[in-house]
């Protein structure tokens, strides 16, 4: 089971799961992505206010059991954020959203350098300070280096130091404002995104961009699956908490509880549900795999048998991308422009 | 089009104002009555590609000449005289960039060439202090320079003869992508050495001396630096005399054969997926945006350097030159003929002249960014424009790339409008 689906704390409000389950002839694709990625969007908000709770009761009163509850709290938020992640358009667009929550990937390791500049300056970490300083300093990773960067765990700059709490209290509070924002502003771009045929393609888009991504980037390039076939666990994200793998599980829990409902639709209406019935069977599948993994990464990268279950989620993952490019996107005659990852 | 410069025509072609011929035409037509054809678009494609890389190879063979006659004679006129035969070679090299995505053949071959960013630790000597490398790179530190053997990942190394194969060989050793030992970003390194001013004014300071054999050597081992130097630039040159092969008119088995042969439905695909690529992912993504938003000096592109906005505005060049059909060579003379202009104008008149006003506004946005580096003044860099709170730097590199953004829509349209029906590269296989 996903870790999503255990969550319960943000349950969609009964009216509108309600309103889903019964309008469903006249609920359109794009209604049923704008409610459902809506609903992502809320659980991140939501998660990310526990968090900012939980660091400043931790660093008002810090004891071992507020530790470990903000340690899970900086988790579900950032499960919870996987989870939305693929939605590459309308207000995550905005201000560079997306970075802001989570810069990555971090070839030189900026996040560890800004955050080290952050307790180093001589002047006042605020609210200021961190919305000027950039987008490494500004969403979960900076958190996770807080939290589990080794170097960062020993000394006197150790949580709950009171310049390093303040900039941890700092920084989720930012967090929790982003998300706030991009949950309402979704609300507001409701309209406009029901309204505007394109969508349909480019959410569609979305979904590969975000299945090509995971394919590649997060799995691919830590596996060293490329030439010269180096593994190296830092390529993938979330490496200092341990989460590479449980990141990925919750983006295909995601995939599949914000995306798939609204393409299945798309896919009936159009009168192809056999395509509708291998997407939900290949995303049950890939889902299985991934929860079959332990959530690090480093472990199974330095066994034989640990490297064959990433190969076989590498698979998985790589069938459900072709499930979406290579059959249901040319059914639906979708094709898709340009995106930010073609380059290198 | 075919011919060859003899090497002391360099000096002059690179000094020679680059708008001299570059007023005849706008409209990126070939002035032939004839309509044009996808067949005739394509043909000029590759006479375009050929002499950007031919002029690419004449300007690394005068940075090659520049690099030994530096290396001979260290002084601060000589390295003065490499870094600027090094600034030349980039207009060209910067302008082929545009063939790089689509063409798996260019997109193979250009990490040896102008890999970026790299770890400079791998080479020669870093301030430690101020040195960010790739996590898990083993060989972020090990300096060949100084070292007679290497061992990364439990691999040694026998360094002690610094050749050009060696050195290609060594690239991506250990399996990090920031282990670059030649190529461009390589030799702007050992010509100007770590930039240690962060956002602030001012480039890399590598003293003339590191090249002074015996006494006067600084920082040590510099006969090896030379050997190094001189083995690089050797490189550059063999490589791109390779690539120029591959688009030489007048063979039957190179890529310029492979490409006409095809049907050239596919190879506009490739020439406009090239376009869009290049211009949004690459360009105004990863070089631009990245650096920007994160603040980051480490993502500048040409970062020992300061070149970063003539990178930007020749890989711009680029673009506008595949879709107008039309190239200024670095001597002033024009290569131009059938276009995807003139094939889009024949469906889409109206599409046609947006979208040459949108290559347009980016080649004014990217001049800006230009003017503002190079200002007598006042300069500033692009490491300064991306420093926090830099409100008029973000607002200049902002324009540029919403210049490039709104540019890579109305490619795609153009798509369309050709009959392309997708932009995924081809070359599926190719990923990984």
């Amino acid at each position: 089971m996903s870790s999503l689906a255990r969550s319960v704390r943000y349950l969609i409000p009964f009216a509108v799961s309600l309103a889903t389950a019964t309008v469903s002839a006249a609920t359109s694709p794009r209604q049923q992505w704008h409610t459902d990625i809506g609903q992502g969007y809320q659980q991140l908000a939501g998660s990310a206010h526990d968090l900012e709770q939980a660091a400043n009761s931790y660093c008002n009163t810090p004891s071992d059991n507020g530790r470990r509850q903000l340690e899970s709290a900086w988790r579900a938020a950032f499960l919870n954020w996987q989870a939305a992640r693929f939605v590459d358009f309308g207000p995550i667009e905005q201000d560079s959203r997306a970075w802001q929550l989570q810069f990555w990937p971090d070839h030189k390791n900026l996040v560890a350098r800004k955050v080290r500049y952050a307790l180093k300056r001589d002047k006042a970490v605020d609210a200021d300070f961190v919305s000027q300083a950039g987008v490494a300093l500004q969403g979960f990773p900076a958190i996770e280096y807080l939290l589990y960067d080794a170097d960062m765990q020993s000394g006197e700059r150790a949580l709950p130091a009171e310049r390093t709490c303040r900039l941890l209290q700092t920084v989720s509070h930012h967090l929790a404002n982003t998300t706030d924002a991009l949950a309402s502003d979704w609300q507001a771009f409701g309209d406009y995104y029901r309204s505007m045929d394109e969508y349909t393609g480019k959410t569609v888009a979305a979904a590969i961009n975000g299945l090509e991504i995971l394919q590649d980037k997060r799995l691919a390039a830590p596996m060293g699956v490329r030439p010269p076939h180096k593994r190296n666990k830092y390529l993938g994200d979330a490496w200092r908490s341990e989460t590479s793998v449980a990141a990925m599980r919750a983006s295909i829990a995601g995939f599949q509880q914000y995306l798939v409902p609204g393409l299945t639709r798309l896919l009936n209406e159009a009168g192809k549900p056999e395509l509708a019935g291998k997407l939900v069977e290949q995303t049950d599948s890939t889902l299985a795999k991934a929860d079959s993994l332990p959530d690090a990464m480093a472990p199974n990268l330095e066994t034989d048998e640990g490297y064959r279950q990433l190969q076989s989620l590498f698979i998985e993952v790589i069938q459900l991308e072709q499930v979406v490019e290579d059959r249901i996107a040319p059914a639906l005659g979708i094709t898709r422009g340009f995106n930010a990852s073609d380059g290198d | 089009m075919g011919a060859r410069f003899p090497i002391q025509a360099l000096t002059v072609a690179i000094t020679a104002p680059i708008a001299l011929a570059a007023c005849s035409s706008l409209q990126g037509t070939s002035g032939s009555a004839e309509p044009a054809t996808p067949a005739g678009a394509v043909e000029n494609y590759t006479d375009i590609a050929h002499a950007t890389y031919q002029d690419a190879l004449i300007s690394a063979r005068a940075l090659d000449e520049a690099t030994d006659a530096f290396i001979a004679h260290p002084g601060e006129q000589t390295l003065a005289a490499a870094r600027q035969a090094w600034l030349a070679s980039r207009v060209p090299y910067q302008q082929s960039e545009v063939f790089r995505f689509g063409n798996a053949i260019v997109d193979d071959w250009e990490g040896q060439l102008n890999a970026w960013p790299l770890d400079e630790g791998l080479i020669d000597y870093v301030d430690t202090s101020d040195y960010q490398h790739e996590l898990g790179n083993a060989g972020a530190t090990v300096n060949i320079i100084a070292s007679q053997s290497i061992t990364i990942g439990g691999e040694t190394i026998d360094v002690s003869s610094l050749t050009s194969g060696l050195l290609a060989d060594l690239n991506e050793i250990g399996g990090s992508e920031a282990n670059v030992a030649t190529g461009y970003h390589a030799i702007e390194f050992l010509l100007w050495g770590q930039d240690l001013h962060g956002f602030d004014a001012g480039n890399g300071e590598r003293p003339y001396t590191d090249y002074v054999q015996g006494e006067g050597c600084s920082h040590g081992h510099c006969d090896r630096r030379a050997a190094y130097l001189d083995a690089i630039t050797d490189l550059l040159v063999s490589d791109l005399e390779w690539m120029t092969a591959q688009w030489a008119p007048g063979s039957s088995d190179n890529y310029r054969a492979e490409l006409l042969a095809m049907e050239p439905s596919a190879a506009i695909q490739k020439m406009l997926f090239g376009m869009g690529s290049l211009s949004l992912g690459e360009l105004a993504g990863e070089r631009m945006k990245v650096a920007l938003e994160a603040n980051s000096y480490e993502d500048e592109h040409d970062c020992f350097s300061d070149n970063t906005h003539n990178s930007h505005y020749y890989d711009a060049k680029g673009i506008q030159n595949v879709y107008l059909g039309r190239y200024t060579r670095i001597d002033g003379r024009t290569v131009s003929g059938p276009s995807l202009s003139d094939l889009v104008a024949q469906q889409d008149p109206a599409l046609d002249s947006q979208l040459r006003n949108e290559l347009a506004a980016t080649m004014d946005a990217v001049q800006t960014l230009k003017d503002a580096a190079e200002n007598q003044d006042h300069p500033m860099p692009f490491d300064m424009m991306i420093a926090p709170g830099n409100a008029r730097g973000a607002e200049l590199v902002s324009t540029a790339i919403t210049a490039l953004v709104t540019q890579t829509g109305e490619i795609e349209k153009a798509s369309e409008t050709l009959g392309i029906q997708s932009m995924k590269p081809d070359d599926a296989g190719h990923t990984f």
